[in-house]
């Protein structure tokens, strides 16, 4: 099965990407920051990755630079509820695959990670 | 209070709401208010620096919290718990986040705190006393208020 890595520190939204997921039948783990990501992301090797770009801790954008650093093919996808370019930019710079802005729109995350996914 | 920064707000809730329940709202009557006691049961604070400063707060009622976060989920909520709590306080994150990118195209960069969450009507919040302009948001599953206080940094007051 499918494993999705869900990283978010509002409990909400990921309860909310989880029920999406398991929904359209792929596995998830999750984690609340940065930092819990990249244990999280060792631990248990997801397919891809839904992460929030601003977190307590260590921020998306750290997380998502140390990860790729142990795993440059890591397929990772940024949420922000900002839709901050400059944040957008190095994250994608930083090897981010794509991007959801928040409120998302569920159809458009399922399509961003089939895109990935390959 | 800058009344220029109200519409930015307004136009995001009135997005955020329909994209996050599929429902309008609608405006209701500006009000100015002043006090230090939190209106309703839930009140959601967002701190606002950068080009503009100040603080957006979303109240609701409980009732109201609990039919929203229900709405979002697909699943009955029966008490304002955790996940509620993270839910609402994530609304008022992603109107304040959508808000603040319509400001930045008034030519004001913004930087928005995460939400802090105060449960409780009538509780006394000392930061919260000075004017704010108040707009209520009508919905199907009750109101949400906007209570907004923000001026340009290089202005007093």
């Amino acid at each position: 099965m499918t494993k999705i890595m869900v990283v978010d520190d509002a409990k909400f939204m990921r309860v909310r990407l989880s029920k999406l997921l398991t929904g359209h039948g792929y596995e998830v783990v999750e984690a609340e920051n940065g930092e819990e990501a990249i244990q999280v992301y060792k631990a248990s090797h997801p397919d891809a990755v839904l992460m929030d770009i601003t977190m307590p801790q260590k921020t998306g954008l750290e997380a998502l630079i140390e990860i790729r650093g142990f795993d440059p093919q890591a397929k990772v996808i940024m949420l922000t509820a900002l839709g901050q370019e400059s944040m957008v930019v190095q994250a994608v710079q930083s090897g981010a695959r794509d991007y959801v802005v928040k409120p998302f729109d569920p159809d458009r995350v399922m399509m961003a990670l089939k895109k990935v996914l390959g | 209070m800058d009344v220029k920064f109200l519409n930015p707000f307004l136009e995001a809730a009135f997005v955020v709401l329909q994209s996050e329940l599929g429902m309008d709202a609608e405006r209701g009557e500006l009000s100015l208010e002043r006090s230090a006691a939190t209106a309703d049961d839930i009140s959601v604070l967002i701190s606002i620096v950068g080009e503009v400063v100040g603080m957006v707060l979303y109240s609701l009622s409980e009732h109201t919290a609990l039919a929203i976060v229900s709405k979002i989920l697909e699943q009955p909520f029966d008490e304002f718990d955790e996940l509620a709590q993270s839910g609402i306080g994530e609304l008022g994150n992603v109107i304040t986040g959508q808000a603040g990118q319509r400001v930045a195209k008034l030519g004001f960069d913004v930087n928005i705190s995460p939400p802090t969450m105060i449960l409780g009507k009538g509780t006394l919040i000392s930061t919260l006393d000075f004017d704010r302009l108040v707009v209520p948001l009508r919905t199907e599953l009750g109101a949400l208020n906007i209570h907004l206080a923000l001026r340009e940094a290089n202005t007093v007051g």
